[in-house]
């Protein structure tokens, strides 16, 4: 096998696959696919070689197949809203950009299925089913941007997901191109497929198994009647109790997001969505079902919410208004350009009992720190998103936040917490891994990864801690086996 | 890795011998942790012996027949509640804990796990996740993939790994909770398991019409599926030579109530109506149906294929047993998930070759097509799973991965993994 493959005919052997319009190779080209949506300084950013921008699983194949010669690592691509790092190219190599194969190839009424490219647009979606009376349940925040590919990579998320669940739980089948370059399909429309779940394996995996060419999605019936509430707290204490209160009584709304005052300020100046400017927090609880059961339940989420404090409930049940309510929760992301330069925001999980513990440990470290955090989250979820402001102009400020990252971090895990609910691991929280997993753990993970890809070709240093692939097991094993053994210095 | 104490540890637990298949094991050990559990597959593997994991043994016919067992390892040494937290709605159990004695205890603080899988309140929850079943309520709630959210696992490189954790939401790492969900133990053996539990419904209904022929019974089920009543699950079975459409009702009271009102009247037919705890009764009795009776020499097959075609698939079904004269005396068929499982009479001329040949035709029919139950010697040599996968070689690399020298069940998985 021919490993050296200069540049040149790199470029060419690509544009033969692609064409001349799908190859970018110069250096003004490639700035930008030295990012994701991650920040500059909590993730690296790294150029690739070139980038490709194929419109068939065919053409995929072919560019991993010409990588492998060329010894270069493969990174696929979709809209680049990533937060954690996933798409960034650590060790350069190419891009697979997925964003031209965007293409709905079928929409099935009775099978309730769709089958898409990997770069069709999440909302896109969802508005191209809705007129069948259906839509695509997850609903990340970044849905106007980011497809379906990237939604598979990251296991994404969003509001809904508290009653509709992960991209995981919509996710039939996919066409995948493997590291050796072959195309196989994994799942299907029929139930009972024999052997391992490779479709499970995959969503979430962050581009290191394979490169999704095509998904077969599930597609879930529009509710007949969705009601949304809003109710404002004095302070986050309050309404986070409210929210184990609704959890813990049984009630699975479909959304449970959470707003604190810092939000509420950047938002309601910008958007008018309603919410009071002297408001220590506001939930926004979206319930939907048959016409009867939304009515009950709404009643009891208000009478839950006063008794923990709202100081009033006021529900919504058109169109306009409940989009006006979202728009402030949807907007709230961009809204904080009000409040400061650059934010930065953690995506942990932890338990829903131990919300209010969590976002009165948030609020010290924010003091600690003298640094302003805005939460703007998936209270129902336990699914936190501290925003931390800042203006990275100012030295040492993006170090302040990064401290004042691990302290929040540190903190999830100790309350029996998750590094991430919905972003993923990618670089960005790569070096937490042995917070929550031990090196046993870490080597089931290799061992999924060595079975897809043994070389190490698709989206290396991502998830697994820096250097772990490649010969510090021993080193991390050797570390667990002393913990074990109660020595500390070994 | 492997260590004399575990030996020992065995050995006191060791108890009468067992057999999968008609393959007798020589011995029965029933660890009394996961690091034991790990040890004990760690040992096996060094000494190349087979083990094969035992739960409550309600689905011990799944599978090809084991190429060789040495050693059968009982799971019911590790069955307590780890963790659970109502208010959160999370529970971390022991595999070997019985799915009944978890949902009486769910049920305490009005939770559940919303399951049905055949087995009932018998099976394991390491059972139920080794072999991935699931039943009629999988129309509204899904399967155990969307409510498994950690897991432990022993495997026979003598550790215990974890993945997941106590939140409902969790992207920390690859999704290997789903990895080992329906592997049959060829990954490693589960010794822990966490779940986000559901609130039980206050009330429930079902409403049961009979049809004399299956086109009635699926075009309405069909239109029912079309409509907007929550349905917590929907079948149309055939039983005792009546074709029937059941729908079940979960929910609020006066919901329950109203639902099932309407679907009676939509329904036509003769109508049957259970509240409360006989509808759950009847549930179970007719996922009973869908396991196989000890003694007899019923086979049980189940096909999948697209949703909207079930009707079709069923129909197909039923007359090309007809034409090779095997007699169908029931079959469950899911409309909103396109399967069918079947019970089928081979006769007393049964054999391979007549399953072989059954297999065939279900595969000319079906997209899958697996055999759940059948006598052992009929068994042999076939891949009862149906069709290889695509992607099996990385199937194949996994289990090198996990488990190089097959320690774990040789020859049962899909594809004799």
């Amino acid at each position: 096998m021919d490993t050296r493959v200069d540049r040149y005919s790199l470029v060419t052997s690509l544009e033969n696959i692609v064409g001349k319009d799908a190859v970018f190779t110069r250096a003004a080209d490639l700035l930008v696919y030295e990012y994701d949506g991650s920040v500059d300084g909590a993730v690296e950013t790294a150029m690739p070689a070139a980038v490709a921008l194929p419109t068939t699983a065919q053409q995929v194949a072919d560019i991993v197949l010409l990588a492998r010669r060329a010894n270069l690592p493969v990174v696929a691509r979709g809209a680049g809203t990533g937060l954690s790092g996933g798409a960034v190219p650590q060790q350069g190599g190419i891009i697979i950009g997925l964003t031209r194969m965007n293409r709905i190839l079928e929409i099935d009424r009775d099978d309730r299925t769709a089958l898409v490219e990997p770069g069709v647009i999440n909302l896109e979606l969802s508005e191209a089913t809705i007129p069948h009376r259906f839509f695509f349940a997850p609903d990340p925040s970044s849905q106007k941007a980011c497809t379906i590919g990237g939604n598979v990579a990251e296991n994404s998320g969003g509001p809904h997901c508290l009653k509709y669940g992960v991209t995981s739980n919509h996710i039939l089948g996919l066409e995948v191109v493997l590291p050796d370059g072959r195309i196989v399909w994994t799942g299907g429309r029929a139930a009972g497929i024999s052997g391992y779940d490779l479709t499970g394996a995959m969503v979430g995996s962050e581009g290191m198994l394979g490169i999704v060419t095509k998904a077969l999605v599930r597609l879930t019936p529009m509710p007949e009647a969705t009601l949304v509430l809003l109710a404002p707290f004095a302070d986050i204490d309050s309404a986070s109790h409210a929210t184990t209160r609704i959890i813990s009584a049984g009630i699975v709304p479909a959304a449970l997001e959470m707003m604190d005052n810092l939000t509420i300020q950047a938002v309601e100046p910008a958007y008018h969505a309603g919410y009071p400017m002297d408001a220590g927090a506001v939930l926004l609880i979206e319930i939907d079902g048959i016409a009867d059961d939304v009515r009950g339940t709404g009643e009891e989420i208000a009478t839950i919410c006063a008794e923990a404090g709202a100081t009033e409930v006021r529900s919504a049940t058109s169109q306009a208004e409940r989009d006006l309510l979202w728009k402030g929760r949807k907007m709230a992301l961009g809204a904080m350009g009000r409040l400061a330069p650059n934010y930065y925001l953690h995506d942990t999980v932890v338990p829903r009992s131990k919300l209010p513990a969590t976002l009165r440990r948030v609020d010290e470290i924010s003091r600690d720190f003298d640094l302003p955090i805005a939460n703007v989250f998936h209270a129902g979820d336990g699914n936190l998103h501290p925003l931390m402001l800042f203006d990275r102009r100012i030295a040492g400020s993006t170090e302040r936040v990064l401290e004042a990252s691990k302290e929040i971090i540190t903190y999830c895990v100790e309350v029996g917490g998750a590094l991430s609910g919905e972003h993923g691991i990618g670089t960005e929280k790569s070096g937490y891994m042995t917070m929550v997993y031990t090196a046993d753990d870490l080597a089931a993970m290799a061992g999924l990864k060595n079975s897809f890809d043994p070389a190490g070709m698709f989206n290396p240093d991502k998830i697994f801690p820096k250097g772990y692939m490649c010969g510090e097991v021993r080193a991390l094993r050797m570390q667990a086996m002393a913990q074990k053994l109660g020595i500390h210095a070994l | 890795m492997p260590s004399n104490e575990s030996r020992v540890e065995s050995r006191k637990s060791r108890e009468r011998t067992g057999s999968i298949d008609g393959i007798v094991a020589d011995e029965v050990v029933a660890p009394e942790d996961p690091q034991a559990v790990a040890a004990v597959l760690a040992d096996a593997a060094a000494c190349g012996h087979a083990v094969a994991p035992v739960g409550g043994g309600t689905a011990l016919g799944l599978g090809n027949p084991p190429e060789r067992i040495d050693l059968i390892l009982s799971t019911l040494n590790l069955g307590g509640i780890i963790d659970y937290e109502p208010s959160d709605l999370v529970l971390s159990i022991g595999a070997g804990a019985r799915f009944g004695d978890v949902q009486a205890v769910l049920g305490e603080h009005g939770q559940r796990l919303p399951l049905d899988p055949p087995g009932g309140a018998d099976a394991t929850i390491g059972g139920l996740i080794a072999t991935a079943r699931w039943g009629p309520l999988r129309y509204s709630n899904g399967t155990l993939r969307d409510l498994l959210i950690g897991i432990a696992v022993a495997h026979p490189s003598g550790t215990v790994s974890h993945a997941g954790g106590m939140v409902v939401k969790n992207v920390t790492g690859y999704d290997m909770p789903r990895l080992y969900l329906g592997s049959l133990g060829t990954l490693g053996v589960v010794v822990s398991a966490n779940f986000k539990v559901l609130p039980r419904p206050r009330a429930e209904a079902t409403i049961v019409a009979s049809f004399h022929g299956a086109e009635e019974a699926f075009s309405q089920g069909n239109r029912l599926r079309g409509g907007r009543e929550p349905l917590a699950a929907l079948e149309v079975a055939l039983v005792d030579d009546r074709w029937l459409l059941a729908a079940r009702i979960e929910g609020r009271e006066r919901t329950v109530d109203d639902v099932a009102g309407r679907v009676a009247a939509f329904c036509g037919g003769d109508i049957v109506r259970q509240n409360g705890w006989s509808s759950a009764e009847w549930w179970a009795e007719y996922v009973s149906r869908q396991q196989p009776t000890a003694g007899d020499h019923s086979v049980i097959v189940r096909c999948g294929g697209r949703p909207k075609e079930t009707a079709i698939l069923a129909a197909g079904i039923v007359a090309a047993m007809d034409t090779i004269d095997v007699a169908v005396p029931s079959l469950a068929a899911s409309p909103g998930l396109g399967t069918v499982v079947a019970r089928l009479e081979l006769g007393a001329v049964g054999s391979r070759e007549r399953l072989a040949g059954v297999q065939d035709v279900l595969l000319g029919l079906a997209d899958t097509a697996t055999i759940l139950a059948a006598p052992p010697s009929w068994k042999q040599g076939l891949d009862v799973w149906g069709r290889l996968p695509e992607g099996f070689d990385v199937m194949q690399s996994l289990r090198q991965q996990f488990d190089p020298a097959r320690t774990v069940n040789p020859g049962r998985f899909a594809g004799f993994l």
